[in-house]
């Protein structure tokens, strides 16, 4: 079994949980050539961390206008209705909860998965972490990002 | 009437589940919910329901250990978990500790009705 997983593992495990809860009919696009950092003053982020047989941190950010978007999709409410940070804290750790426990059953273990951390902002990561695999994505013309870091 | 306990950390999530639940056809069933494993052992004992759907990572107690607590207070209710992890080893832990089946996360009103069709 390799060390990182593949992209296109990720790939598919983000458009799996994306189809299952936030529907079909609108497609999650891949966007290979988003070489840019999500802008810190508009992003929010999420992130879990699996330890044991296989190390590392797996990390969403997306735009604050995606990331409010889905969590009303997720939670079933209109447009109208007004959402606080907890709600779409909730949402986007959820999203990355279940990303990063399906990364983490494709590892070797066993292993443990953290709670996950949301910010307001982009994620940021130490330099002992390198990136081991990116999938970049657009959803209703915003940007999506799930990453895997692992030691250097 | 049955009763089902949910139980996860993530509001949101419980919110999907009792969805998927309706979208299964158990939406007639009195729903409780627990934020946490603690929670769902007290609700599990002060509320008697049928069935618990259970959320494994959460804070203060883990899904695993509550369901460790109960089997080993004597209690037998029917214990599911629905989890975003679903490796070989996670779901031999679920059965060796009395769990009846583990549902992995994303899933859909099929995979409920596939495992909770014989018990409600």
């Amino acid at each position: 079994m390799s060390t990182a997983p593949e992209m296109t593992d990720v790939h598919a495990i983000v458009e799996q949980v994306w189809s299952s809860f936030l529907g079909d009919e609108e497609p999650l696009l891949p966007a290979y050539d988003a070489e840019v950092a999500f802008p810190a003053d508009d992003a929010w982020s999420a992130a879990v961390s699996i330890h044991g047989g296989w190390t590392g941190t797996v990390t969403i950010e997306l735009s604050k206008t995606l990331a409010f978007s889905l969590t009303r999709l997720m939670m079933a409410m209109e447009d109208s209705e007004p959402l606080d940070d907890a709600e779409v804290a909730d949402a986007v750790g959820e999203l990355v909860n279940m990303i990063g426990g399906n990364i983490k059953s494709l590892m070797p273990g066993p292993s443990a998965l953290t709670l996950p951390v949301v910010a307001a902002g982009r994620a940021a990561h130490s330099s002992d972490l390198r990136e081991v695999s990116r999938f970049d994505a657009c959803w209703q013309g915003e940007p999506v990002r799930v990453s895997v870091h692992s030691p250097s | 009437m049955s009763k089902i306990l949910v139980a996860d950390d993530s509001r949101v999530m419980r919110q999907i589940v009792v969805r998927t639940l309706r979208q299964a056809g158990f939406g007639g069933h009195d729903i409780v919910e627990a934020e946490n494993g603690r929670d769902c052992l007290e609700k599990a004992l002060s509320e008697s329901p049928d069935l618990i759907l259970s959320d494994w990572n959460m804070p203060e107690m883990n899904g695993i250990d509550c369901l460790a607590a109960l089997r080993g207070s004597g209690n037998q209710t029917p214990f599911g978990f629905v989890t975003s992890e679903g490796s070989d080893d996670m779901r031999a832990r679920a059965a060796a500790t009395g769990a009846l089946f583990l549902i992995a996360k994303p899933f859909t009103a099929e995979t409920f009705q596939e495992h909770l069709g014989g018990l409600l």
